[in-house]
């Protein structure tokens, strides 16, 4: 097994959002500025890693039937592990965050993951798979927060772009989000056609 | 028997397994969570009663709710000033929005500072936005239009001065900027935050009716003191 290619997979080729079409919810809605869709890449990114750490740790017990009560445990876990320390230690970054880190635990990209591969692969596979498709998500996540925080709030990183320019508020709002990744998704199959 | 007794067994350890991680989680990081809060509140309260020193805190139920107020005092020209605080609390668009508002005695708010809120970012949650005044070429090219550091989110400052007596009004203006100040003062109105007149509203509601509750438990506390006398 490639350790590599386990790694850069999850970047283009089996991108969790752009590919495999999962994960949506958690884009579309925290995509409105660069900023959160950094520190939700981070976090999504650990509970993702180490979900799958767990779950390829104890894939041999778990029985078939069951394996989705116990996967969703340990990602609650982890998930109700980071709002604790992020709410003690980095007040900062709790606020900034908010409502996502509770929300992180019905993000698909995780479950989808443990469930797909970690259940079926060692343990630093799993952990490389969980570190790229935190990667992909938190690129395709970036990418669209660029073009919604730019155009509907005619801003980047909190800071104004041109004074006085009135935003298009569409851009922020639900359908500017479906917009972007619909444009995304097509420029993404436009290179893949023609690559292949 | 055993596709029931095996499933179980396992489910109920990896649910304590998890229970225990997280009891002891919550054990390390409980006093400081608790700390932070107060720190929050403290913070807020110096800057919403601004100059006043606190001379009563009382946490008292009215309608069935636990209702937490602060009175301050200073002296203005040799005589006693007071002022009052309070937490409003109101249902948002996604939760509670909890704020905390100082009142002068003239029923004028002093200011308000908005504690928690889970509010959708980039929309509600903008109530705690501070707008800078820095553009981004500004930035790239070194030019400096003012230190951010010092603002207050602008949602939360336009609350400063306007009188509970009659209700607040909302307009939709779009994104405050001083020079609609004159008008909103004059209407008794704030401007909501584009997309979110619900977490406007719910700001609002909770003032008034942490008003009234105000209200209430002072007048219950002037009774309880005339009954002494």
């Amino acid at each position: 097994m490639n350790y590599w290619s386990e790694f850069k997979k999850g970047i283009w080729a089996k991108n969790p959002i752009l590919v495999i079409g999962i994960g949506m919810c958690p884009t579309l809605a925290v995509s409105t500025s660069v900023s959160n869709a950094f520190w939700m890449t981070l976090a999504t990114t650990f509970v993702l890693t180490g979900s799958n750490l767990i779950v390829s740790l104890v894939k041999g017990f778990v029985p078939d039937h069951i394996r989705m009560p116990i996967f969703i445990s340990i990602i609650a876990t982890f998930v109700t592990v980071v709002e604790l320390m992020l709410n003690a230690f980095q007040p900062g970054v709790f606020k900034a965050l908010g409502i996502f880190i509770p929300l992180i635990v019905v993000n698909c990209i995780i479950l989808g993951r443990a469930e797909e591969f970690a259940s079926k692969n060692g343990i630093i596979t799993s952990m490389l798979d969980g570190l790229g498709m935190g990667l992909g998500f938190g690129l395709t996540l970036s990418a669209l927060a660029f073009v919604r925080e730019s155009l509907g709030a005619n801003k980047l990183f909190g800071l104004t772009l041109i004074p006085g320019m009135q935003p298009s508020t569409a851009m922020i709002l639900a359908p500017g989000a479906f917009f972007t990744l619909g444009l995304m998704l097509w420029g993404m199959n436009v290179i893949n056609s023609r690559k292949g | 028997m055993n596709t029931i007794i095996k499933p179980t067994l396992i489910l109920t350890a990896v649910a304590f397994t998890a229970a225990f991680v997280l009891s002891h989680v919550e054990k390390i990081t409980y006093p400081n969570i608790l700390k932070q809060k107060k720190e929050k509140q403290d913070k807020a309260l110096l800057l919403i009663l601004p100059g006043y020193k606190i001379i009563k805190e009382n946490k008292t139920e009215i309608d069935h709710a636990e209702f937490h107020y602060w009175i301050g005092e200073k002296e203005v020209e040799g005589k006693p000033v007071k002022a009052y605080a309070f937490i409003a609390a109101s249902a948002g668009y996604g939760g509670p929005v909890e704020s905390i508002v100082g009142v002068d005695e003239h029923n004028r708010i002093l200011g308000i500072s908005i504690l928690n809120q889970t509010e959708t970012p980039g929309l509600g949650a903008r109530c705690m936005e501070i707008a800078s005044q820095n553009t981004l070429f500004g930035k790239l090219m070194g030019v400096e239009n003012g230190d951010d550091g010092n603002l207050s989110p602008w949602f939360q400052e336009q609350f400063s001065g306007l009188s509970l007596d009659s209700g607040i009004n909302i307009l939709k203006k779009g994104d405050w900027s001083p020079a609609m100040k004159n008008e909103l003062m004059e209407r008794n109105a704030i401007t909501s935050i584009t997309g979110a007149t619900i977490t406007g509203r719910a700001v609002i509601r909770s003032l008034d009716s942490g008003f009234i509750k105000l209200q209430k438990a002072l007048s219950v506390e002037l009774n309880s003191a005339g009954g002494q006398k």
